[in-house]
């Protein structure tokens, strides 16, 4: 508006009017956000004030559904089986996918086809990877436990015991979301600017020491903003696991939204599955603060 | 290290990475073209009779129709809706000739409400399509789905509005066209490739879903292809072929889809914060 302002002030009607059509623009969109995440999340909160029996409302419980989720031990294990799954699978990932985006930040024929090769398994439905990997892990046709007889490992049923199922569906998120963290730290090392670098090779600095001194600060802001991101939907693993073991065998691969999906959707709790929603919630808020503060520079820098 | 040898290195890290990540695609192909029998009878990389039999039961035997009719519709819809939405959100947000607070407020409640993890949404959500009659019929699903994905579309088509200089639409302004002309007339044909590449990114995020759909839907009048999927894992005994031709059916629209706006994917992932 400065540009036209400057050339020809508009009449104050005119003025008014387009401010309001500018409004005008944004109300629908506003109202749908409101109604389908604004609404249902206050429904929510008040329903995790509630007693809900075989599917009905059974009126207010106060805290009574909170404290019987902080005592739930299995509620405690699916938080620590998601902070031990979240954290395993980011590092893994983090840094599989930067040695990936450094080995194609270069020169290399067909780029962009290692490229798409490398992005696809990201791009199908979690569902489906967790088809594939069924059919990889299954003990009658798959190929992983014949794999791991070759390799020496013997009698091992990967979905079979609580250690190999949990490290399998972290292997299946590794496969899955590396690709994520590649391509968002590969566009984060195109952007830093060549010059210093060049500078610092012909100063006869080695590799590393580039990359730690040169390469690595720079790419931090991106390096942040993929960790957040990445982390915030890890913890919201659901549909892979839940095609995959649906949280066994016991509860050794039960994450929080397995847990919270069934106390809700099988056992009709739904005022106690609120809750843990609500106290997940308040975690997962922390983590958005940060990402927000961190995507919020990009859109506004420009 | 001389430099062919660490060049040579380079190249077979690069093979085993792109091993790992198209080895499960290829192992479900060719589960998905073996036959019963030979699904069974050992680890082939290559099916020896390829058919099309599983296939042909997961549509016969196992009615897949009706899955993937629900997925078209309920995609087609919620997509279409959102854009309508969400577009002219994001112009205005970018383009508001007010202060900035509103805007950044009101990006930052549509990242929020984009990054809370579905399944936080869903007993809400379901909660509330029971008491308005709403549970297993694909209106509901496009609802939940165009309002999710109208936040999507205004962080990302504003990410790409933002590219597009003030001057042009400026200077459509002052020739006294009101806002929503200059919209149309000017900054979407500009923005017509950004639109397009949202509109694809709307499309797997819709199609791809599971949770939403496994919650709100239970007959296969309103049920999804990804939950047909895993409604075909629920079986006891698992049919492992038609198993695999649904995740083949599954995965390849997506694909495609994919591969069209990988250009892009960067931006969508990060709803424009990197690109």
């Amino acid at each position: 508006m400065v540009a036209a302002g400057a050339t020809r002030p508009l009449p104050w009607s005119r003025r008014i009017s387009r401010a309001a059509g500018s409004y005008g623009l944004l109300l629908p969109a506003a109202l749908v956000l409101a109604l389908v995440s604004v609404y249902p999340l206050v429904y929510g909160i008040i329903a995790s004030l509630r007693h809900y029996l075989y599917g009905g409302d059974h009126g207010f419980a106060g805290a009574a559904n909170y404290l019987y989720v902080i005592q739930d031990q299995t509620f405690i294990t699916a938080l620590s089986t998601t902070a031990r799954y979240v954290l395993l699978c980011v590092i893994i990932e983090t840094a599989l996918g930067l040695a990936l985006a450094l080995l194609v930040n270069r020169q290399l024929a067909g780029a962009s086809l290692w490229r798409i090769g490398i992005i696809l398994p990201m791009t199908v439905a979690p569902v489906v990877v967790g088809v594939m990997w069924r059919l990889i892990y299954a003990s009658d046709i798959g190929v992983a436990d014949p794999l791991l007889n070759a390799l020496g490992v013997h009698g091992v049923h990967v979905l079979g015991s609580e250690t190999t199922a949990f490290l399998g569906v972290v292997l299946l998120d590794v496969w899955e979301w590396t690709p994520l963290m590649f391509l968002i730290l590969l566009a984060g090392l195109q952007g830093i600017p060549q010059e210093p670098l060049e500078a610092a090779v012909m100063d006869g600095a080695s590799g590393l020491r580039v990359f730690f001194d040169h390469v690595l600060p720079m790419l931090r802001p991106v390096l942040f903003v993929a960790i957040v991101l990445r982390s915030i939907d890890a913890i919201g693993t659901f549909d892979q696991i839940y095609v995959l073991t649906r949280g066994g065998p016991g509860v050794s691969t039960q994450l929080f939204s397995i847990y919270a999906y069934n106390s809700a959707f099988l056992f009709s709790q739904f005022g106690r599955a609120m809750a843990m929603v609500v106290i997940l919630l308040a975690g997962v808020l922390v983590l958005a603060a940060i990402a927000i503060r961190l995507v919020r520079s990009g859109p506004g820098t420009r | 290290m001389k430099g062919w040898m660490r060049r040579a290195l380079v190249y077979v890290a690069l093979i085993a990475a792109e091993v790992f990540a198209l080895f499960p695609f290829w192992w479900m192909i060719t589960t998905s073209l073996k036959h019963q029998v030979e699904i069974f009878s050992g680890l082939e990389l290559f099916p020896q009779a390829p058919t099309l039999a599983n296939f042909a039961a997961l549509f016969n035997t196992y009615n897949f129709g009706p899955f993937l009719t629900n997925s078209v519709v309920v995609v087609t819809f919620s997509v279409a809706l959102s854009l309508l939405l969400g577009t002219p959100a994001a112009y205005a947000l970018t383009h508001l000739p007010t202060e900035s607070w509103l805007q950044k407020q009101a990006l930052i409640v549509v990242l929020l409400v984009r990054m809370l993890p579905t399944i936080l949404l869903v007993i809400p959500f379901y909660i509330v399509l029971a008491d308005t009659g709403l549970l297993n019929t694909r209106v509901g699903l496009i609802v939940l789905y165009t309002g999710l994905n109208t936040g999507f579309v205004i962080w990302l088509m504003q990410s790409f509005l933002a590219e597009i200089p003030r001057e042009i639409e400026e200077a459509a302004l002052v020739d006294g066209d009101s806002r929503l002309t200059a919209l149309r007339r000017i900054v979407l044909p500009l923005a017509a490739p950004g639109l397009a590449a949202t509109a694809i990114f709307s499309v797997i995020n819709i199609y791809n879903d599971f949770l939403i759909a496994l919650t709100m839907t239970s007959t296969p009048d309103a049920q999804t292809v990804t939950v047909g999927v895993s409604t075909l894992i629920g079986k006891i005994q698992i049919q492992w072929g038609p198993m695999a031709a649904a995740g083949v059916v599954g995965a390849l629209p997506i694909i495609i889809f994919a591969l069209l706006v990988q250009r892009h994917f960067v931006r969508g992932l990060t709803l424009g914060a990197v690109k």
